[in-house]
């Protein structure tokens, strides 16, 4: 474990961790000889030589007093230790980070990450400050008097050196049995939350459909297993619990029954024996602690492997020397792509196409032909497993990352604002845009619109993530980023949600100023497949089906003709009710207000 | 790191609620404290057993009878406090399940009554984080905290009493540090204190980096400034490490000495000094000295656990106060008078809504829809249509005026008999992770197989569920992946089968993809055939054929009337109409079609 650790802080770390461990070690084996010089002042005094106990007393006064500096000293170092490891990670989580390819960062990992960079980050530190003294003393002291012992009596010494193994058994057997209770309890608890938030969020539909309360036999179903699961878990696991303090004070009862069978026998000095007694007892008490810290330590553990996981993700490699795109044309040349850990058949097989430099193409296809993928390759999320991709004549792998994202503007559908105005979001586009120039893009986008409706105008926050603007608007306010940009290929993935008819217009006023660039788009509105200069169609295995204009596609009669039959078909779709009886409301129009 | 200080910020709410929660299980909790008591008490024999043996052996000439007995209830000792032990967890862990499922079912059942319209994600959230965070933290504080307590307190205690009867001066000096070390805490606690708002400052800061930086990295790098935000965290890091540092380094000091001042070693000496002392003055016998080696260094041991027991007190205490934020919240009031609707005439009588009793969403609506008629409601964002749709299933309750199905104000419905009237179809798609088979026959459990693939066939979605592994069997979200738009047909499936009179559709085609769209319109068309529908669309193409368009603008009725008829009156919904169509042109019609040309001419409204 302390290995995983230093590689997760990092190899320029490990000096002071290296000198924080030597303090806790040095702490501890002189609070073991704090204790083992008991047995020199115990035996005059037993004996009733009261003024031959007091040098000794001196020699423990020296020693409880290093120990008590011991114990400062390394509590302090512990503490900037733990801070500054801490410090540590979220640099070396940040270095990381800026270097992993923009395909890892999916939803649910982002989540995962961010409690990792808090919560973990605070574990480990926790583990400097609070947790390595206690196990690492726990430990060291009782050896130290254990070894000292054998300068004493050697059979005493040599039956707790036994006991040891032992102790570490049933403490490994313990655990081992705590953890697994643990682990079926986590399970059963996850499963009835996890039915009781589907039944707070599914309320609605719930209620409609006559499940009020009780009535939701799922639910009802989980909160009963995991109630019998929890009992009968925390009945086998208590003993578990118990065993280890138990069987240290065993160990120590076992060790009062030996020194009564010594000592009747005539084989020891009593008073050695009584003194040697009182240090075994004593020692049993740090051990204990150790027994306790398991369960804490297991979830530092688990943190720090996560931790060791991410940092030893690969990074996208970068080119020894970046070359300069020429012009702004895309090319795909034979591309193959499969993601990672995904059995079967590969996302894209053997797709090429070009986009020419100043032209729109469409990308029509089923969902889950891999529109998405292509145009997250070229803006390298992820490495092709063959064939090429190309923007302005050079292999995205030789551009080198900044100058391609220099390239690129995406307007996708997930888009993510942060916690700060929409002109601070907007500028993220273009950090060095002047005032003026993110109005004029917001006005573009048709974000300016939306501020006027805002409580706070331009200085409203949006909310982490976003939250307080709809789909449509966070939309807007992605595009506006693009055209403060000024990148000379965009990629965009048009919203399949329908918007409402405001949205739908900013959007494409906001598209037709970009028209000028090199664009590829995912087109869902018919109006969009209809402009471009180029379809390309992908089909559901992930290969090109056809390429060509609107009219030469119609006319092949493919692919594309049944889907543009499809959509045209939904685009005159009409709601209408059962009109048998008489209309309502066949009168005159009737304004009100 | 914080320790204590952090907790106390959470402490202000009282202890009420737990109280309130704990009340029903004090006798079993005093029982499991009594067993623990027991425990604690019988893990000091084998201490005193050793002082036992060495007054037998020291004096010369020992009894061996005796010598096994003392040896006998050391190791009986060991036993009964295993036993004990076990009891008192046994005990707690029972309570805390009891404890556990009470509040489960308390919960479920509050969020049953309370209005629709409180489960926004928000709420959701805070009931997530009631179940899990919450619970576990009543969890440790009831099955652990409370043992942990008793048995720290009972243990130096009942070793206090019984050194005492040894020798009561020497024990009263064993105690002579306490005073030194509760100096020092207190002047740690004062530090604390004083600086618990920054402490909480600079946690919060470097949190909220943490997750701005994570989540928003991606993002950052498609714009090339992943070094700019990178510099930025790492700063965030920096002042954290620095003001963190400089403001915990004089407590942690204090910390360090107070816990040093009561370390085993440094009681170890004082008792060895105080005993040589004594026995040298002839006041005890030297073997007198052993007990108070042997347990008067334990007599400090419970001043560590203390501090760690208030803090898990104190996040019992806040959690037990969020659990009953959530199960306070309001239920809907139960209806005084409960009538049945007679017909399924649907009728907003001069409605006024607010959701914060300041802003008026809905002013004066009054609208009538007739049975067996479509009436669509559209109008700008932020004009109140949706509101107004939410009102009919009683997602909330209106603040003016009344909503009537039958004659009959929806508040005086009883909720099951409601729900057999009213249906809807929203866009957020709700499949429960359960059978396909029960998804689409909640409303009707009785339902067979065949009445259920009738449906789905009706909602074009049959094909589709029969040839998942297996078939209707399969399990959302297990061995069922359905998209957006098949999810969307499921839950069509199952309005038709519940078959309610009324319907209310809140833009139901939004997130469907594009493929399936056609499919979801044919099983939408199949599902209004016949009844009284509402619906909000933003594609107005799809309600030209309504009987009766209602059009909101600020929370008002501003035009009424079939497409025809709003369109030659060249009103609001007019301009509507011309934006839409330049947005969206029909989608046969090519020659227009062309938005996307540089410099588009951009005066759409």
């Amino acid at each position: 474990m302390i290995r995983q650790l230093l590689r997760v802080v990092g190899d320029d770390y490990r000096a002071p961790i290296h000198r924080f461990l030597t303090s806790v070690v040095c702490y501890a084996v002189l609070q073991g000889v704090t204790f083992v010089l008991l047995v020199p002042v115990l035996r005059p005094l037993l004996r009733g030589d009261v003024a031959g106990a007091w040098p000794w007393l001196g020699a423990l006064a020296v020693a409880t007093a290093a120990t008590v500096v011991a114990y400062y000293v390394q509590s302090l170092q512990g503490f900037r230790v733990g801070l500054e490891a801490a410090n540590q990670l979220y640099h070396r989580i940040g270095d990381h980070l800026a270097t992993l390819p923009l395909g890892w960062f999916s939803g649910g990992r982002v989540g995962r990450m961010a409690k990792l960079a808090s919560s973990g980050v605070r574990e480990i530190t926790g583990l400097f400050a609070h947790q390595l003294q206690p196990l690492l003393s726990g430990i060291v002291t009782p050896l130290t008097v254990v070894l000292a012992m054998f300068l004493f009596d050697w059979r005493l010494a040599t039956a707790m050196l036994v006991a040891a193994p032992v102790l570490y058994l049933v403490h490994r057997w313990s655990v081992g049995m705590v953890a697994r209770a643990d682990q079926a309890m986590d399970e059963a608890v996850a499963e009835a939350n996890d039915r009781i938030v589907e039944f707070a969020r599914f309320q609605p539909t719930l209620r409609a459909f006559g499940r009020v309360g009780a009535d939701h036999a799922a639910l009802e179903e989980a909160m009963r297993t995991q109630d019998r699961v929890a009992r009968r878990y925390a009945r086998r696991m208590a003993p578990g619990k118990a065993v280890f303090t138990v069987a240290v004070q065993l160990a120590v009862a076992v060790a009062v029954v030996f020194g009564a069978d010594l000592a009747l026998g005539g084989a020891v000095d009593v008073a050695e024996l009584i003194a040697l007694l009182v240090l075994v007892v004593r020692f049993a008490e740090p051990i204990v602690e150790v027994g306790e810290l398991g369960s804490v330590l297991r979830s530092t553990r688990a943190s720090l492997e996560r931790m060791d996981e991410v940092l030893s993700t690969p990074p996208l490699p970068e080119p020894a020397q970046p070359l300069q795109p020429k012009g702004s044309d895309i090319e795909l040349a034979d591309v193959r792509f499969s993601y990672e850990g995904a059995a079967g058949r590969p996302v894209l097989d053997g797709v090429s196409f070009r986009v020419p430099a100043g032209t729109m193409t469409a990308l029509v296809g089923p969902s889950g032909s891999g529109k998405t993928t292509v145009t997250r390759l070229i803006a390298r999320f992820w490495d092709v497993d063959s064939g090429s991709v190309r923007v302005g004549g050079v292999d995205v792998r030789e551009l080198g990352s900044e100058s391609l994202v220099a390239q690129l503007a995406m307007v996708f559908q997930d888009v993510y604002l942060f916690d700060a105005t929409i002109a601070e979001n907007i500028r993220v586009g273009r950090p060095a845009a002047t005032d003026d120039e993110v109005r004029e893009a917001a006005r573009l986008a048709g974000v300016d619109e939306i501020v006027h409706r805002l409580p706070q105008g331009w200085d409203t926050r949006v909310g982490e993530g976003g939250a307080a603007l709809s789909g449509g608007e966070r939309q807007r306010v992605s595009l506006a980023r693009a055209i403060l940009k000024d990148a000379p290929i965009v990629l965009l993935d048009e919203a399949t949600a329908a918007l409402d008819p405001q949205n739908e217009a900013a959007v494409q006023q906001a598209l037709g100023r970009m028209a000028d660039r090199t664009m590829l788009v995912i087109a869902h509105r018919l109006q969009t497949v209809v402009a471009a200069d180029q379809i390309v169609v992908l089909d559901s295995r992930g290969r090109v089906a056809e390429v060509g204009t609107h009219d030469e596609l119609l006319a092949r009669d493919g692919q594309y003709a049944a889907f543009w039959r499809e959509r045209s078909r939904a685009g005159t779709w009409r709601l209408r009710g059962d009109r048998s009886p008489s209309p309502v409301g066949g009168g005159s129009v009737t304004p009100v207000a | 790191m914080a320790g204590p200080s952090e907790q106390a910020a959470t402490a202000g709410g009282g202890m009420g609620p737990l109280a309130a929660i704990l009340a029903p299980e004090r006798p079993r909790l005093l029982l499991a404290v009594a067993l623990r008591v027991v425990a604690s008490v019988a893990s000091l024999v084998p201490f005193v057993a050793i002082y036992e043996l060495a007054r037998e052996l020291v004096g010369g000439a020992p009894d061996n009878s005796r010598v096994w007995t003392v040896a006998g209830v050391a190791v009986g000792a060991v036993l009964v406090r295993f036993l004990f032990q076990d009891l008192a967890a046994n005990v707690t862990h029972a309570v805390d399940m009891d404890i556990q499922l009470r509040l489960r079912r308390r919960m479920t059942e509050h969020l049953g009554a309370v209005p629709l319209g409180w489960f926004t994600d928000n709420n959701s959230g805070q009931v997530k984080k009631a179940l899990q965070d919450d619970v576990e933290a009543l969890h440790y504080a009831v099955a652990h905290a409370v043992l942990d307590l008793a048995g720290a307190i009972a243990a130096p205690i009942a070793a206090l009493v019984y050194l005492v009867t040894v020798d009561w001066r020497l024990a009263l000096l064993t105690l002579i540090t306490l005073p030194v070390y509760a100096m020092f805490h207190r002047a740690k606690e004062r530090t604390a204190g004083e600086h618990m708002g920054e402490l909480g400052g600079a946690m919060g800061r470097i949190n909220s980096a943490v997750v701005e930086f994570v989540q928003g990295i991606a993002v950052v790098k498609t714009f090339g400034q992943a070094r700019r935000a990178h510099d930025t965290f790492a700063q965030a890091a920096d002042d954290y490490m620095n003001t963190f540092g400089r403001v915990v380094r004089p407590i942690l000091r204090l910390e360090a000495v107070s816990s040093a001042i009561v370390a085993p070693a440094v009681m170890l000496l004082v008792v060895a000094v105080e005993g040589a002392v004594f026995a040298g003055l002839g006041w005890v016998q030297p073997v007198d000295v052993l007990p108070f080696l042997l347990l008067g260094l334990g007599l400090t041991a419970p001043l560590g656990h203390l501090a760690y027991f208030v803090q898990n007190f104190m996040s019992a205490v806040a959690a037990a106060k969020s659990i009953h934020e959530v199960l306070d919240t309001p239920p809907l009031a139960a209806p005084e008078k409960p009538g049945l609707p007679d017909g399924h005439r649907v009728e907003f009588v001069d409605v006024a809504f607010s959701y914060d009793g300041e802003n008026q969403v809905l002013d004066g609506v009054t609208a009538t829809l007739e049975p067996g008629t479509v009436t669509a409601v559209v109008g700008p964002s932020g004009s109140g249509k949706s509101t107004l749709a939410k009102l009919l299933p009683r997602f909330y309750d209106v603040t003016g005026g009344s909503v009537r199905i039958g004659g009959v104000d929806v508040r005086e419905v009883p909720a099951d008999q409601l729900y057999r009237q009213v249906g809807f179809v929203l866009q957020d798609v709700q499949l429960l992770r359960a059978s396909l088979l029960d998804n689409i026959r909640l409303g009707r459990p009785g339902a067979t197989l065949d009445e259920v693939r009738a449906v789905a066939r009706a909602a074009q979605i049959d094909a589709r569920l029969t040839a998942l592994p297996r078939g209707y069997d399969s399990v959302v979200g297990e061995d069922a992946h359905l998209s957006g738009g098949e999810a969307q047909r499921v839950s069509i499936a199952r309005a038709l089968l519940a078959d309610t009179p009324v319907l209310v559709l809140d833009e139901a085609t939004a997130y469907a993809d594009p493929e399936s769209e056609a499919a979801i319109q044919d099983a939408l068309s199949e599902l209004v055939a016949g009844r009284t529908v509402l619906v909000i669309a933003h594609r107005l193409s799809t309600i030209v054929d309504a009987d009766q368009i209602v059009v909101l603008d600020g929370g008002r009725v501003v035009e009424r009337g079939r497409h025809e008829e709003l369109i030659a009156a060249e009103g609001r919904y007019h301009q509507m109409w011309r934006a839409y169509q330049s947005a969206v042109p029909g989608g046969t019609d090519e020659t227009s079609a062309r938005v996307l040309v540089p410099h588009g001419h951009g005066e759409v409204q």
